[in-house]
């Protein structure tokens, strides 16, 4: 009797076998291009599930690896999880044998041992939005302290020095989050009349950060501007709600922010750029590198602009960069000169090499 | 030489005779090696160069998960459950990353220690909130997860701390083989060390004893509430261990607790522990981590959203629960 319950045992995990090894015979990807240069490209992503900018990045990445021609499959590991989960992700990675590896950081020393383990088996790491302290790791990204600093500078001068600002950060512990915080922190020893009233991580999750500001506004803070780390037009959008007047609000170059800083009467802020397009720029330079011309520097920083809407030049920018095609909650600059090669319709598209 | 020739033939039928045994009594363990087996060899198929780093990068990368699913395991056949598994494991990786950052080798290992003290303490008190309240083991557990969550919050805001650099290297890397990964040995040691002794032990009989049916047990003379405080703490040790593999594995502590508490609880079920208690042991669900673990690489390679990768893995378990008590069924009829 025991014995049979065994037989059937085994008799389902054969069945289970051969239902698997048919699922995957149909879902085999054609891996080797014809081509001398066949890179598999791996891409871990461990946040922003639902957030514009990191779909935006990931979308970036397939598009210029179809562009690159070098490229036959792009890995996307998109989930959210902790460094110890993209540590897991990285070293399946490496199992799979991918040419190269992009992360979008959850940590700036946490993922140490696994690059160590990638550059180990001759797979060149590039960290893109924020960097990674691995000695032979790349990084590229925007200039997250110059980012925060650029927005600051304007909030505070726009409230003539003086007031009390809300202070609405991304993910605690994520290193662009650090690199902002201290662009911010330059800004305010700057302005020493500026006073932070509320401190918040919104985890760059559109929700998480309008339960914040309906908090703040239900609880009558008196607050005369807002810095965002990216989560904008939501905040906005509370403001309204509430009927709460506006007050100077610096944001991203997001597309639903843009649109209300051209048309909402009486709103007073400025966008600046963050490209997500890093991810696509981050392809490039792992294919640079796997063709065997590395840049000289393992750093690459993008610079960032600063669009306000109470100045012409500014509001000339966001005029030019305003697109209807484009999601609310994407963000504008979805290409970045020298870096990027696909047209704006192909990064909306989302398609990588052999979708 | 005929007598040694024939003692060596005996034992070898009795070892013999004692795997088959073996077999007959756990084909629920069979099954997942079976399942494992099936998985190693999609993964080998999907990916041709898979080999030693794969093997490697699963030993490392279950180790917290296994840990927390031996947790899980412990509490449950013991008639309990734990929901604050994924909290101990944060808070006790804080705690360990925090004393030991910048400190010498010789204090890590004090801070290591003070580590397991301090997870068989936060089981301790899960277990005897549970007894002196008599409020059911799932809210108590749901409860103390946001104290020790908070509290974990409460030491760091955002990740940090370090580690000794000799914690680092125990569970990474291979030992002898490169087919063998350290994180892989420290398990089956730590296992090997803790569970199986107490498992033979009347400690353990009692375990069961009060998982499987509490009146029977008190009747016989089981200290059912001091058991029960027993399983709950050894549960914080492992917990505490699964957050010392967390520290070392990245280095420092995040004061967010990760995904391990369902995880553990779908490890077990899969591993064959029953969730009424009583029934099953550790080696099942550390067996399950690992064939979940590779459905989650198999569907990256073959490049399913991971999002979607979690809705199959949870119909997997459906699946394979529903066969389990449809086999479990089958053997009780005549």
């Amino acid at each position: 009797m025991k014995r049979l319950g065994l037989a059937r045992g085994l008799v389902a995990v054969a069945t289970l076998a051969i239902l698997a090894g048919a699922c995957t015979g149909t879902a085999s990807p054609g891996a080797s291009g014809g081509g001398a240069k066949a890179y598999s490209i791996g891409f871990s992503n461990p946040g922003g599930v639902g957030n514009g900018w990191r779909e935006a990045m990931l979308c970036s990445a397939k598009a210029e690896a179809v562009k690159t021609g070098e490229v036959t499959k792009v890995t996307i590991i998109h989930h959210d999880t902790d460094a110890n989960g993209q540590l897991a992700d990285i070293r399946s990675l490496i199992a799979q044998g991918v040419s190269a590896i992009i992360i979008n950081p959850a940590d700036p020393d946490a993922l140490n041992p696994g690059i160590a383990e990638a550059l180990a088996a001759k797979i060149p790491v590039v960290a893109v939005d924020a960097s990674v302290t691995a000695p032979g790791a790349y990084n590229l990204s925007n200039d997250q302290v110059q980012y925060a600093y650029l927005g600051a500078s304007w909030l505070f001068k726009a409230l003539g020095g003086t007031g009390d600002v809300v202070y609405m950060r991304g993910i605690a512990g994520h290193p662009a989050d650090t690199d902002r915080d201290t662009g911010f922190k330059k800004a305010l020893s700057e302005n020493p009349g500026i006073k932070v009233v509320k401190e918040v991580a919104t985890k760059w999750d559109p929700a998480t950060a309008t339960t914040q500001i309906n908090d703040i506004l239900s609880s009558g803070l008196k607050f005369d501007g807002i810095w965002t780390s990216g989560v904008d037009s939501t905040i906005v959008d509370a403001l309204k709600t509430a009927k709460h007047p506006f007050v100077p609000i610096v944001g991203a170059d997001n597309a639903g922010f843009v649109n209300q800083l051209l048309n909402e009467t009486g709103l007073k802020g400025a966008a600046v750029t963050n490209p997500p397009s890093v991810g696509g720029a981050g392809v490039k330079l792992a294919t640079q590198i796997l063709d065997g011309k590395p840049p000289s520097a393992t750093t690459v920083h993008v610079t960032p602009e600063l669009w306000d809407n109470t100045t012409d030049a500014g509001k000339a920018s966001l005029k030019a960069a305003a697109d209807p095609k484009i999601n609310p909650l994407w963000p504008l600059g979805l290409t970045i000169k020298d870096w990027t090669d696909y047209s704006k319709d192909e990064v909306i598209a989302c398609k990588g090499p052999g979708e | 030489m005929s007598a040694a020739t024939e003692a060596l033939g005996r034992r070898r039928v009795g070892v013999g005779e004692a795997v088959t045994s073996w077999i007959r009594r756990s084909p629920w363990i069979v099954a997942l090696i079976g399942l494992l087996v099936v998985f190693f060899a999609i993964t080998k198929m999907l990916v041709p160069n898979y080999g030693a780093p794969g093997v490697q990068a699963l030993g490392i990368s279950i180790l917290p998960n296994a840990l927390a699913a031996v947790a899980q395991a412990i509490v449950v056949i013991s008639g309990g459950i734990d929901l604050s598994v994924g909290s101990m494991m944060a808070l006790t990786s804080v705690v360990s990353a925090v004393l030991m950052k910048g400190q010498s080798d010789i204090f890590a290992v004090g801070v290591v220690l003070g580590t397991l003290a301090l997870g068989v303490l936060l089981g301790a008190i899960n277990g005897a909130l549970i007894v002196a309240t008599r409020v059911p083991d799932i809210v108590v557990t749901l409860a103390m997860s946001f104290v020790w969550a908070g509290v974990a919050l409460l030491i760091i805001h955002t990740p940090g701390g370090g580690a000794a650099p000799w914690l680092m290297e125990t569970i990474r890397g291979p030992l002898v083989s490169e087919w063998i990964p350290r994180g892989l040995v420290v398990l089956a040691v730590l296992v090997g060390a803790i569970w199986i002794p107490l498992r033979r032990s009347n400690l353990g009989l009692s375990l069961f004893a009060i998982g499987s049916n509490r009146l029977a047990a008190f009747r016989s003379g089981v200290p059912v509430d001091r058991m029960k405080i027993v399983s709950y703490a050894l549960t914080g040790l492992f917990s505490s261990l699964a957050g010392l593999a967390l520290t070392a594995n990245t280095g420092n502590a995040s004061p967010v607790p990760g995904p391990y508490t369902l995880e553990s609880i779908a490890a077990i079920v899969l591993g064959g522990v029953s969730l009424a208690g009583g029934r099953g042991g550790v080696v099942g669900p550390i067996l399950a981590v690992a064939v979940l673990y590779l459905i989650r690489i198999d569907l990256q390679f073959i490049g399913i959203n991971p999002n979607f990768g979690t809705v199959v893995q949870g119909v997997i378990l459906i699946g394979v629960v529903m066969l389990g008590s449809f086999l479990a069924l089958r053997r009780v009829r005549p």
